[in-house]
């Protein structure tokens, strides 16, 4: 078991007040909190600094932990690591009523070894004005997945893997990794949500279970941004076909279809494409965007054509900015 | 954990789907009392204005139990809960166009 140094996590001195520690901690915690931070690792140093507050904010326990690190007191195991010596806590009393506002049961061995799993609040019991008492249905969840495009586009299935609170044979809430199988509905769209019943926290009680909601969101694609149910596009087109009008090979996420320029066709023109957008009852359009490009380099025949082009045309682009 | 022996079917959660003000409690394990708040302060907007018969859109499920872990973890007030999601949700755009144009970047 490796020891904490709790002093350490929350970044204060061995001698630091109350009010130092309190401020440490709030700065810790709104900077990893999971629903805030976009940190890889912001669940654990969340945790972690929730564990260090829970001891340094009880003065019983912070001052039983205070006298473990004293001293050399404290001894190696066999494998190198953290034991705390027979007899620490003898003149410490850690009663039921020390555990406050975190979630106690997320906590490491090393704070288990040294308080126990007393005053653990049991699955569905937390939250502000949480109710309690008989069979209670469990909690639902919520988390966010992000999908590729296509998967939404073609629908089908995906592993989606998440971090979620569970009970385990302790009664006790502990984060895990979960990996399910599940079945992506074709069209799916950003900020929808897929709910999937009885996946939630387990039910008290012979409750039943509660649901799991992912919350969909996707990666950018390369290629496409959707926008609602339709797909948008930057087409490049060479100035002459914009110039003439051309049919042109367009990629949607089903496949390449021909698109049909009109002659005359400035950057910046939208054409749609019915229902070449996200599947659905109502599916979305593909709106490409034209944008004029130049060949990155111009070879002397090249030149030498919109050289005469130059010398002929009386065009005027600038006519409107009255140059 | 690898639960993954059999695919599990989920549905969409229709724009017209709504959620009673009890079911909304247990959802997200909070009393009414703590829902009523967040509706005064604008983090929630009812369906239906009567109080009596409050419904809410499913969709917002979510932003129920964001707010709640908010309270509960960094001891958030309603008008703090607020704030906070309103600038999660400003932050969460602004990521996603910027992702989306440096994809566009990457591509040229």
């Amino acid at each position: 078991m490796e020891y904490k140094d709790y002093y350490k996590i929350l970044g204060v001195d061995r001698d630091a007040d109350d009010a130092t520690i309190k401020r440490a901690y709030r700065k810790l915690a709104r900077k990893y909190h999971p629903d805030v931070s976009n940190e890889d690792d912001a669940a654990e140093k969340f945790r972690e600094a929730n564990e260090a507050y829970e001891v340094l904010k009880d003065p019983e326990k912070r001052a039983a932990y205070d006298q473990l690190g004293r001293g050399g007191s404290a001894r190696q195991d066999s494998a190198g690591g953290f034991q705390p010596p027979p007899g620490w806590d003898s003149n410490f009393e850690f009663r039921g009523g020390g555990y406050t506002g975190a979630d106690a049961g997320d906590f490491s061995d090393f704070f288990e070894s040294l308080f126990g799993r007393g005053g653990f609040r049991a699955a569905g019991g937390r939250g502000p004005g949480a109710s309690a008492g008989g069979s209670m249905r469990g909690q639902d969840q919520t988390a966010r997945i992000a999908l590729d495009l296509e998967d939404a586009f073609q629908g089908g299935q995906k592993m989606i893997s998440l971090r979620v609170p569970e009970t385990d044979e302790h009664g006790r809430v502990v984060n895990r990794e979960r990996t399910v199988r599940v079945n992506i509905p074709k069209g799916v769209r950003a900020g929808q949500q897929l709910r999937l019943t009885g996946q939630g926290m387990p039910g008290l009680g012979g409750g039943e279970a509660g649901d799991l909601y992912l919350e969909i969101e996707f990666r950018p694609h390369p290629l496409f941004r959707l926008d609602d149910r339709n797909l948008m596009l930057e087409l490049p087109v060479a100035p002459w076909e914009a110039a003439l009008g051309a049919t042109v090979k367009t990629p949607t996420p089903a496949g390449p279809v021909d698109l049909k320029i009109p002659a005359r066709s400035n950057s910046g023109r939208r054409l749609r494409l019915k229902g070449r957008g996200m599947p659905g009852k109502t599916p979305g359009d593909l709106i490409a965007t034209l944008k004029i490009v130049l060949p990155e380099h111009l070879d002397d025949e090249t030149r030498a054509l919109y050289e005469r082009l130059a010398r002929e045309s009386d065009f005027n682009p600038r006519k409107k900015l009255g140059v | 954990m690898q639960d993954t022996r059999y695919t599990l079917t989920c549905e969409i959660v229709e724009h017209g789907e709504t959620l009673t003000l009890a079911q909304l409690c247990r959802s997200c394990g909070v009393h009414a009392e703590w829902i009523t708040l967040l509706v005064e302060h604008g983090v929630l907007e009812p369906v239906s204005p009567n109080e009596r018969q409050w419904r809410f859109a499913a969709a917002h499920l979510p932003r129920v139990h964001t707010a709640r872990r908010l309270a509960q973890d960094l001891e958030l007030n309603a008008s703090g809960i607020a704030l906070a999601l309103e600038l999660m949700d400003e932050i969460r755009t602004l990521r996603g166009r910027l992702a989306a144009q440096e994809a566009r970047d990457e591509q040229r």
